[in-house]
């Protein structure tokens, strides 16, 4: 098992480099050249000026050159400066990275809270209305594109009922809490601000709910199966024979042995996240790494594409780790392949 | 069963879901429908001295950059003419009339080449050092340096001298009566030449290598206007703080803290502007504000100078359409076909007016021009004239953007529905301002769409950037791969216009140059928008700035 | 014995079992209830997609009416905000949506389904370099890929397809390399192999069939998924072009005037109904090859 987890971790960086040339490559064939971003419209005109600002931003060497640079900086740790908001890139990252993080592990965190258990009383109660239930809200779940739930949940909550907050992740006028972690819900309870904490969470709750919806159908339908898969194992037909009640057998037995494959089912949902992060951002203005991606993407910000890419990438690298390792430990064949 | 308990304990779960959401009740101020109605007049009620309330502007906010002589975008205009001050300033009940600021008198030498600007010698930084003639220079000086978006500001200028601590003069290539109006743009800002440079800026010639104060500038100010900057989130807000230091020559801020928080869309706006958690809302279109009756919201349409249009290239390649030869007659048929009352109907709901050529209504010269009209049958003729009796097709990118309440892609497909009646075929693009500003500059763009809202209140800036006289932006533009378009005519008028002082005259000049402009046809202006004023009832000083969107320090709110 | 023979061991079961009515009444296994609701839609969806232009009540790109209109018995679904009729543009929707999608898989299952065969089939370094290749595409998380790739082609559905297919395409060379491992090892293949038949026969005639069971389920599982992936790059402004009526950007327009709701509803409905139905159905096949899961 040891040899299989370094190995994997050895292979990590190549794989990161891997992306980053992928993106590189991808981006560079973009057919809009980035100097626009770097010129002000009015002097695109003017030569001298051009050649100053690909010269500043090393746009005037060839292809394989700015590769060579770029690769040289990173491993420094240098991403470069962002085209567009003129920042490092590293420091346009730390700056939104919390956001989206407080965002997905909120959405975690309701997607489990509710899927795990429709999971299991879907699969104790099989065929009956929950377990139909549980399957058809799943599918709807998952079904429905992200953006316009938002959108559905924004319009119902936040312009009829009037009340979801405003957008943002407090309220307007406050003073967002003292950067710890950048997480505001868990720096306000540092701070021991128990109203801004809630005021953090109020505004963290929609944006939440929506993201964590896409999931919930995920989690609910792999723990059901995982679940199935348990009770119909011999050991538990055992234990019935031997006369134990339904409930015992559940408790003691099944939950324990179903819910080892949770952090993979966790892992896994990483991936539906990721992308509803992209746009529950975007919908509700909150300023993570997913609107970033899209402002950076839309406007051929390539140095900040290329951030988010590492970023993101070596997030999903880790998470198809930790998975594969999970599976490792449950199934020794896999490990050989 | 066991089933049927965890069967209610699901449903229990989604039950306290739904209900926290509802219960975690209201937010901070809640709703403020009382009374409902129409939108009233704002309360005339007493002013309140130091506001310790932050005011909150809810807009789509453009990517930040603080250093004024970089900058050039509509919230850094907000921002810097709040934090910055000019050496001029505008009449509000005119918006033409040029007051002093830093400079308290300024005149010409005969030939109109040399300006001198006196100093008010009480004016201070924020941190309290003295404002000078150096910073003046040093500032002005970076502004061309720098070669940024706004150094045209500076465009003929040959030197700047300082005769005194409080005096400086500068001298022109060639006689230029509009240089203050121009000096009242927030780009020409005079900033701290010491704390600046004591952060990485640099004002010399190499100025564009060598100046490294650009992060600085979106972390702090370094101005002597009625506010400072406290802070700036990249994608959610900017914070500033009054200046407590503030000379003059207006009185100080009344509201402590102004929040500038990015709200995308107008929707978002305007729930936060009724609900009361923002004052302002400043993108607010003509059919969200008509939906808007809330005691607590005033709602104003105003005249403003921004316009939106599109534009020819005639000299493209390998786009559809770049072997269309875009000659008059064609360019004459397409300003022909466009349904202009249609268009105003539907981008603006009618809040808004037709406009002639590409100078705004309200600026000296446009007073008597012909609005266009639509008529297909003038525009069949010409069409078949200009070569093209079956039509043609033509590629259309455009910057996908929404300003000023126009929705570009709302208004490109007007145009496309519109010249499909002359059976011209448009090839909509939408595209990011990056890509269509470069696609432009390598001549792959035959037709676009963009807007332009006025630098300072002279006319010469439009035939500047519009006319085909030399050096304007669109005369190289419109000639794309084929060189600059320069027009002997307008060209002779333009030139007669700057070296006249004689106001009759000079609105005779640019009445004739915009006559050019409309028979010329490269530029057809499709709208004069509205601004829609969206603000709390309790807020007064609220107006349109001819020159900085919204000036901030003129704010106060009144109790009832 | 194999899933197919238990298949058939049912089937047979259930037609002794249940006789009289139920003999008459005898339906496949596979018909349940959100299977035969998923097809139907689906197939309501494809003629749409297919003769829409024929029979749809206004055309999706004129100017038919006033503008943001509520809906009426004229206009169903109501008015954009240009004047345009909203259920029509919905329903033509379709004619983009239906296409791509179909397009995007057959092509993913196509580039996928040839690199995985080729990889699992040759192994050694043919296998690693692949599969480093396809782990490296796999990296990134999907939207994220597809949105650069996007962006750098330029606006457009057809770029946004090429888009989707290299983002969708490791996942199918991945499962099909798994299967093409196990099954090349299986003694009919051997078996074959020993009588001489050529690589490409071997490949195409004795492995492919039997492994390409999996990939057929996830495959009709992935159609909702690149509908969803579709209208989402739309709605980031990636995909159609105005006044294309796609159903992403549909939702775009709709979410910038949220009062007038309608303008949205459409479009998300028609993504709601079209994605469901294809997960009915890839369930519904999935129960079909893998009796545990299913009730």
């Amino acid at each position: 098992m040891g040899t299989y987890i370094a190995r994997r971790l050895a292979l990590m960086p190549l794989l990161l480099l891997g992306v980053v040339t992928l993106v590189f490559v991808v981006s560079r064939t973009a057919a809009a050249d980035p100097i626009a971003s770097l010129v002000p419209e009015r002097l695109l005109g003017n030569e001298e000026v051009v050649a100053a600002a690909r010269a500043r931003w090393g746009l005037d060497k060839s292809a394989p050159e700015q590769y060579a640079v770029y690769i040289k900086n990173l491993v420094q740790g240098d991403m470069g400066t962002s085209f567009r908001t003129k920042q490092p890139v590293g420091h346009d990252l730390a700056e939104r990275l919390p956001a989206t993080i407080e965002l997905t592990v909120a959405a975690l965190a309701i997607a489990a809270i509710v899927g795990i258990p429709a999971g299991i009383a879907a699969a104790i109660g099989r065929d009956s209305l929950v377990d139909h239930v549980v399957r058809l809200f799943s599918l709807i779940g998952s079904s429905l594109p992200v953006f316009w739930t938002g959108l559905i949940l924004l319009y119902v909550f936040f312009v009829q009922l009037e009340v979801a907050p405003s957008p943002g992740r407090i309220d307007l006028r406050a003073l967002p809490p003292d950067h710890i972690t950048g997480l505001y819900t868990v720096d306000a309870l540092l701070g021991g601000d128990f109203r801004q904490a809630g005021d953090a969470l109020h505004h963290l709750m929609l944006p939440a709910f929506v993201l964590g919806w896409a999931v919930m159908g995920i989690i609910a339908r792999m723990v059901r199966a995982s679940m199935l898969d348990v009770l119909n194992q011999d050991y538990i037909r055992t234990a019935r024979a031997k006369g134990l009640t339904g409930r015992q057998v559940v408790l003691t037995h099944a939950l324990r042995n179903a819910l080892i494959p949770t952090v993979t089912i966790l892992g896994l949902s990483l991936a539906a996240l990721l992308t509803g992060a992209v746009l529950t951002e975007t919908i509700f203005s909150w300023p993570g790494l997913g609107s970033y991606a899209v402002e950076s993407t839309r406007t051929l910000d390539l140095p900040a594409v290329m951030g988010v890419a590492i970023l993101g990438g070596s997030m999903f690298v880790v998470a198809n780790l930790v998975i594969d390792i999970t599976y490792g430990l449950i199934d020794p064949r896999i490990r050989v392949s | 069963m066991v089933t049927r308990r965890f069967g209610y304990l699901i449903l229990a779960l989604f039950a306290t879901l739904a209900l926290a959401l509802v219960a975690c009740g209201d937010d901070g101020d809640g709703g403020d429908g009382d009374g409902g109605g129409t939108a009233t007049e704002a309360a005339a009620g007493n002013k309140i001295a130091d506001d310790q309330k932050p005011l909150v502007i809810a807009r789509a906010m453009d990517t930040l950059n603080g250093d004024p002589h970089r900058a050039f975008c509509d919230t850094c205009q907000i921002y810097i003419s709040a934090v910055y001050q000019t050496l001029v300033a505008l009449d509000h009940d005119d918006n033409s009339t040029l007051i002093p600021r830093i400079a308290t008198e300024w005149s010409a030498s005969d030939d109109l080449k040399n300006w001198t600007f006196k100093l008010n010698p009480d004016a201070v930084f924020s941190d309290g050092t003295a404002l000078t003639s150096a910073d003046v220079k040093w500032s002005l000086e970076r502004l061309a340096n720098l070669k940024g978006s706004p150094s045209f500001f500076m465009d003929g200028v040959d030197s700047i001298d300082t005769t005194d601590e409080h005096t400086i003069v500068v001298h022109m290539a060639a006689a230029d009566a509009s240089f203050p109006a121009k000096m009242n743009a927030p780009y020409t800002a005079i900033i701290n030449k010491a704390l600046a440079e004591a952060n990485g800026a640099t004002g010399g010639d190499d100025a564009e290598t060598t100046d490294a104060a650009e992060q600085w500038f979106l972390s702090a100010s370094a101005g002597s206007g009625p506010y400072m900057m406290e802070s700036f989130q990249e994608g959610d807000s900017l914070r500033l703080v009054r200046n407590e230091n503030y000379w003059g020559p207006t009185p100080k801020a009344a509201i402590e803290t102004v929040i500038i928080q990015e709200v995308a869309d107008a929707v978002g706006q305007r729930q936060l502007l009724e609900e009361g958690a923002a004052d302002i809302a400043m993108q607010i279109d003509p059919d969200t504000a008509r939906g808007i009756s809330n005691a607590g919201v005033v709602i104003q349409s105003v005249p403003s100078l921004n316009f939106v249009y599109v534009g020819f290239v005639v000299g493209t390649e390998g786009a559809v359409g770049s072997d269309i030869d875009l000659n008059q007659d064609v360019r004459q048929a397409i300003q022909a076909a466009i349904d202009y009352n249609g268009m105003i109907e539907v981008l603006l709901g009618g809040d808004g007016r037709k406009q002639a050529t590409a100078i705004p209504n309200g600026f000296l010269g446009t007073a008597n021009l012909p609005l266009p009209e639509r008529d297909l049958e003038k525009a069949r003729k010409l069409l078949a004239s200009g070569g093209y009796p079956d039509g043609f097709e033509m590629d259309a990118p455009y910057w996908s953007t929404n300003v000023y309440g126009v929705d570009f892609n709302l208004m490109m497909q007007k145009v496309q529905a519109d010249l499909t009646e002359i059976n011209v075929r448009l090839n909509l693009q939408p595209l990011e301002a990056s890509v269509i500003f470069a696609d432009l500059s390598d001549n792959k763009v035959p037709f676009t769409a963009i807007y332009y809202a006025p630098d300072h209140p002279d006319t010469v800036q439009y035939p500047q950037y519009f006319a085909m006289i030399e050096g304007s932006r669109w005369s190289g533009r419109a000639g794309g791969n084929q060189g600059p378009i320069v027009s002997a005519t307008q060209q002779d008028l333009y030139e007669k216009a700057l070296l006249t002082d004689d106001l009759d005259e000079r609105e005779r000049l640019y009445d004739e140059l915009g006559r050019e402009m409309i028979s010329d046809a490269y530029i057809l202006p499709l709208a004069n928008p509205n601004l829609i004023l969206a603000y709390r009832s309790d807020l007064q000083g609220m107006h349109y700035s001819g020159c900085c969107n919204l000036e901030l320090a003129e704010l106060y709110r009144t109790t009832d | 014995m194999t899933a197919s023979d238990s298949m058939a061991d049912a089937q047979s079961l259930d037609v002794i079992a249940t006789g009289g009515v139920q003999a008459i009444l005898r339906r496949p296994k596979w018909a349940t209830l959100p299977v035969l609701l998923g097809g139907s839609v689906l197939l309501f969806w494809i003629i749409t997609a297919l003769t829409v232009q024929w029979w749809a009540p206004h055309d999706p790109i004129a100017i038919v009416d006033t503008r943001l209109l509520g809906p009426s018995l004229d206009h169903p679904l109501g008015t954009d905000a240009l004047g345009r009729d909203v259920l029509s543009r919905t329903l033509h929707g379709a004619t983009a949506s239906m296409p791509v999608a179909a397009g995007v898989i057959v092509s993913a299952l196509l580039i996928g389904g040839t690199i995985g065969a080729v990889a699992g089939f040759f192994g050694g370094w043919t296998d690693a370099v692949l599969m480093r290749f396809t782990d490296m595409m796999m990296a990134f998380p999907p939207i994220l890929l597809a949105m650069v790739i996007a962006a750098t082609l330029g606006v457009g559905i057809r770029n946004a397809a090429i888009a989707m297919t290299l983002v969708w395409w490791p996942g199918y060379a991945r499962l099909l390399r798994g299967q093409f491992l196990a099954v090349k090892n299986y003694d009919h293949v051997i078996a074959a192999e020993s009588l001489g038949a050529g690589r490409t026969r071997l490949m195409l005639r004795h492995i492919l069939p039997i492994a390409f069971t999996p990939l057929l389920v996830l495959s009709t599982m992935d159609f909702g998924g690149v509908v969803l992936l579709a209208a989402s790059l739309s709605f980031i402004g990636l995909g159609a072009v105005p006044p294309y009526p796609e159903w992403g950007s549909m939702i775009s327009e709709g979410s910038r005037r949220f009062y007038d709701w309608w303008i949205a509803m459409g479009p998300g409905i028609a993504i709601l109904t079209v994605v469901l139905a294809a997960n009915f159905i890839g369930d519904g096949v999935r129960d079909l090859l893998d009796p545990r899961t299913k009730s």
